[in-house]
């Protein structure tokens, strides 16, 4: 029989040199600062920034060569778990298919929307009782699986949601993703006291901005109810608001960090909108004038925290600078491949219907299996998931070749299926996360990093590395 | 505790840290680790 050897162990070797042989790999990106560029190893997501000054020194050095070859092993097994290796350990799920908005760039079809159904509360613990079996084989001891009900909008099923939050409380983590339109006093006072997460959505911060993308289906806007819930929310840890960027909002953002600054809004995202749906390309904006205007309102956020000591975490950046620092510290999966649709959460329909993520509800060629009828387990190997799952970096051009990769992750499967025709092809996006990538290497060499995280992101990490001044 | 030391200067910043990954999210809604109650 034929010996079986990984590649670096079939090449003889020694990886004396930076870049051939089996010699540590490092790219050498722009990252627009005056003083420093990036060096990165992009397999394994190893990066430095060098004084450019320094950098043919550097190259050239055989300590920080050694330092680099060193760690190649665990970081490329760091890597490997966490793009391979995790379990499944949230579900979003849809207690309905209706809503009663039309947002512009909703990835539910309108049909759905429009006429759907409620989960009914039998069902609706039903479900839980399947998912709380489930997760009983996936998650580890102590933490406890997530459950975001998701839409549509879960608050028109009030009841039921409100029963399974009630009785479930001690089995799952729960949070709920609303249009706020809902959220009476009462409705407050019962997710606040049971410490739900609530996350609100909101585009702008004035009504005639907002309402162009987020509103009723007789065309009103709903502006005035999720300002008064930031308001009645103020001070509550566990709430967040949502803005998805497009090209009717682009020149707001700044306006919108103040807004929501001013309403002591803990964390936001901003989110550039996913084109799954042909209505939402309609509104999609430019890319690079994106990155623009979303380094802006980074810019500002910032500046709020220094003038006044209070943090607006922008959430989805932060996610991205902490793929930097520490890889398997990321909490968001979009920006990894495979991402983390359909192996680390996957989406549950109203009817009982599996896909890998919400953005797939919708898409009948990603609906995996039933939960009412079939394995779970089982529905993670149907070709609806491993389509998703299987879909990663080094199989799309021109990720395959770009040195950001695994701070990227090409998001998003559903865009780049849907839009650009096949999962290996890039989603809607490029230059927007070439520049966020960017941006978060200019503010690491500037120490400014923490200044954009939230509190305690690394209070369970250790430190892998570090190079001496 | 600074996420990554950075003297003026220097020639070479580099560092990374590492935990047990548990990411969950999706672009949909914020997982952080506050908590809510």
């Amino acid at each position: 029989m034929k010996p079986t050897l990984s590649a670096p162990e079939a090449a003889p070797s020694r990886g004396r040199f930076l870049n051939s042989g089996n010699g540590p790999h490092l790219e050498p990106i722009d990252i627009g600062h005056d003083a420093y560029m990036a060096l990165i190893e992009p397999d394994t997501a190893f990066w430095s920034l060098v004084r450019k000054d320094a950098l043919a020194d550097t190259l050239a050095n055989p300590s920080f060569r050694a330092a680099v070859a060193k760690k190649h092993g665990a970081f490329a097994k760091e890597m490997q778990a966490l793009r391979f290796g995790l379990k499944p350990s949230a579900v979003y799920f849809n207690p309905t298919e209706r809503c009663n908005l039309n947002c512009r760039y909703c990835y539910i079809p309108e049909k759905m929307r429009k006429n759907g159904r409620h989960m009914s509360q039998v069902r609706m613990f039903e479900a839980l009782e399947r998912l709380k079996l489930y997760f009983k084989t996936t998650m580890p001891k102590g933490r406890l699986p997530q459950v975001v009900f998701h839409g549509a909008e879960p608050m028109l099923n009030r009841e039921a949601l409100f029963a399974a939050i009630e009785r479930y409380g001690n089995d799952f983590r729960f949070g709920v993703q609303t249009n706020a339109t809902l959220l009476d006093d009462s409705a407050l006072a019962f997710l606040t006291e049971h410490g739900v997460g609530i996350g609100l959505s909101l585009d702008a911060p004035s009504p005639s901005i907002a309402n162009k993308t987020r509103r009723s289906w007789s065309g009103e806007g709903v502006f005035e109810a999720v300002e008064t819930a930031m308001r009645k929310l103020k001070g509550y840890p566990g709430f967040n608001v949502i803005c998805t960027v497009t090209n009717s909002n682009l020149k707001h953002l700044v306006a919108l960090v103040d807004f929501f600054h001013a309403h002591e809004v803990p964390a936001c995202m901003l989110n550039i909108v996913r084109c799954t749906l042909p209505g939402a390309r309609v509104i999609k904006p430019d890319d690079s004038t994106a990155a623009e205007a979303y380094l802006a309102a980074l810019d500002r956020s910032h500046e709020l925290y220094k003038s006044t000591g209070r943090k607006l975490v922008v959430a989805n950046f932060a996610n991205v600078l902490v793929s930097i620092l520490a890889p398997t510290a990321r909490r968001l999966m979009c920006d990894i491949s495979p991402c983390g649709g359909g192996r680390c959460f996957f989406a549950l329909a109203p009817d009982g219907g599996l896909y890998p993520c919400s953005e797939f509800i919708g898409l009948p060629e990603f609906r995996g299996g039933n939960l009412f009828k079939d394995n779970i387990a089982d529905v993670l190997q149907t070709p609806a998931f491993t389509k998703v799952t299987g879909r990663k970096v080094e199989d799309i051009e021109p990720c395959n070749k770009c040195t950001i990769r695994h701070f990227c992750g090409s998001p998003c499967p559903a865009e780049a299926h849907e839009m650009n025709g096949d999962m290996r092809r890039t989603g809607a996006f490029c230059e927007f996360y070439e520049e966020q990538v960017r941006y978060a290497f200019r503010l690491i060499a500037d120490g400014l990093a923490d200044d954009y995280l939230w509190d305690g992101w690394d209070k369970d990490a250790t430190t892998t590395f570090e190079w001496g001044m | 505790m600074k996420s990554c030391k950075v003297k003026k200067g220097q020639a070479i910043i580099a560092c990374r840290k590492a935990c047990k990954a548990n990411g969950t999210g999706l672009s949909h809604y914020i997982l952080m680790d506050r908590k809510a109650k």
